[in-house]
C-alpha cells in the first residue's frame, strides 16, 4: 500500500474494499502516483559531492577536532568528567568555608582558654553580620543536664570569664 | 571493493587512525548531503549542514554504540544540524531568497527535461511548503526509506507523531499535485 506502513492484515480488507469502491480507488490511485512521483523526482534530482570538496569536509572535521580538545583535556572528553569535577570543587569549598570556621578550636582541650576564645569570636561576629538586639546562648551541662542561659544585648561587650 | 565493517571502522577512528573516517561515512555522504538539500534548498547551505554534521560525527565518534544502526546515527546527527541552520537561518535571512535552486537536469531529452524540470519545480515547491517536522519525516520515510521506528528515533519522536506527521505531507503534497496543470489528473484516468 502507499508508503508500506500499513499492517498486512489490514492490506487485504483495504484491497478488498478498492475493487468494490471506484471513488476509493480514484483517491488511492492519486495518492500513489504523487508519492511515486515524488520519490522518482527525489531519486533523480539527487545531488552529490565534487570528490575534492567531499575529502577537503572530511579532513575539516578531522582538523576541526584536533583544535578543539587541548592536550589537557581528558581524552575522550565526557560529560561524566565534568561532573566529577564538580563535585570535588564543591567538597573542597565546603570543607574550606563551612567545616574549617567550626573546627578552629577543635585541638582546643573543653573549657581551655583558646575555645572560650574562638566562642566569643564567633559570638561577635554572628552579631555583626546579623544585626540582632539580642543573642542568648545555652549551654548544657552534661553530667547534670543543667542548662546555663546567657543573653547578649547589641552593645555587651563579651568577655571571656572563668 | 571489500568494505570493513562499520564497528571495525569505527574503531580504528576511535584508536586514533583518521584515515578509516572517510571510508566510514563514503556509503552515507550522497543520502546525507541530500537530505540537508531538501530541507534548505539550496546546495551549498546543505554543504555547510553536512560540514557541522561530519564534525559532530567525529567529536562525539565515541558516544556511537557499536552494533546500532550506523546510518539512523549519523542521520539524526545531520538532521539535527539542519534544524539548527533552518533556525538560525529564519532568524537572519530571506528564506525565500536563499532557496533559489540551481538548474535541474532531467535527461537528455529536451521536451523530457523541460516537464521534469516543471514537475521537480511543482514537488521542490510541495516539499518547501511542508513545515521542517513534515518535510524530515516525508524525507527520511519515503525519500530515504527508512522504517517509522527508525524516523522516530532519528527525530526523537513518538511513531505515533512521525505518521501523523508523514499522513498530512503526503496529503500535502497530494493535493499540491492535483492543483498543478501537469496533466497529473489525465494521467491517473489513463491509467485507470
Amino acid at each position: 500500500m502507499v508508503g508500506s506502513d500499513i499492517s498486512p492484515s489490514k492490506i487485504s480488507s483495504i484491497t478488498a474494499h478498492l475493487e468494490t469502491c471506484p471513488e476509493c480507488q480514484q483517491e488511492y490511485d492519486s495518492y500513489s502516483l504523487a508519492l511515486e512521483k515524488t520519490k522518482e523526482w527525489l531519486e533523480e534530482d539527487k545531488p552529490d559531492w565534487v570528490e575534492r570538496e567531499w575529502q577537503q569536509a572530511v579532513q575539516e572535521a578531522v582538523k576541526e577536532k584536533e583544535s578543539v580538545i587541548s592536550p589537557l583535556a581528558p581524552w575522550p572528553f565526557k560529560k561524566a568528567w565534568a561532573f566529577a569535577l564538580m563535585g570535588v570543587l564543591a567538597v573542597a569549598l565546603s570543607l574550606l568555608f563551612v567545616i574549617k570556621p567550626f573546627s578552629i578550636g577543635e585541638g582546643a582541650a573543653p573549657g581551655s582558654e583558646l575555645l572560650y576564645r574562638t566562642q566569643a569570636q564567633l559570638l561577635r561576629s554572628a552579631f555583626q553580620e546579623s544585626q540582632q538586639e539580642v543573642v542568648k546562648m545555652t549551654m548544657v551541662l552534661p553530667e547534670t543536664g543543667q542548662k546555663i542561659v546567657w543573653f547578649f544585648d547589641k552593645n555587651f561587650e563579651l568577655e571571656v570569664k572563668e | 571493493m571489500w568494505m570493513k565493517d562499520e564497528d571495525v571502522l569505527v574503531s580504528e577512528v576511535l584508536e586514533g587512525d583518521q584515515s578509516s573516517f572517510e571510508p566510514l561515512l563514503r556509503p552515507h555522504r550522497q543520502g546525507l548531503l541530500n537530505m540537508a538539500y531538501r530541507m534548505t534548498g539550496n546546495i551549498e547551505e546543505a554543504k555547510e549542514i553536512c560540514q557541522e554534521a561530519l564534525i559532530k560525527i567525529y567529536r562525539y565518534l565515541y558516544r556511537f554504540e557499536k552494533g546500532k544502526n550506523f546510518k539512523s546515527w549519523v542521520y539524526k546527527i545531520t538532521m539535527n544540524s539542519a534544524y539548527d541552520y533552518l533556525r538560525k537561518r529564519k532568524k537572519s535571512e530571506d528564506i525565500i531568497e536563499s532557496q533559489k535552486r540551481q538548474a535541474f537536469n532531467g535527461g537528455s531529452d529536451p521536451e523530457k527535461q523541460f516537464l521534469n524540470r516543471e514537475i521537480g519545480t511543482k514537488i521542490e515547491s510541495c516539499l518547501q511548503n511542508l513545515s521542517p517536522k513534515e518535510k524530515a519525516v516525508f524525507l527520511l520515510r519515503d525519500g530515504d526509506g527508512f522504517s517509522v521506528e527508525e524516523t522516530s528515533k532519528i527525530l526523537k519522536c513518538s511513531s505515533l507523531s512521525v505518521r501523523t506527521h508523514l499522513s498530512r505531507a503526503r496529503k500535502k503534497i497530494r493535493a499540491q499535485f492535483e492543483q498543478s496543470n501537469l496533466g497529473f489528473r489525465k494521467e491517473v484516468k489513463s491509467e485507470l
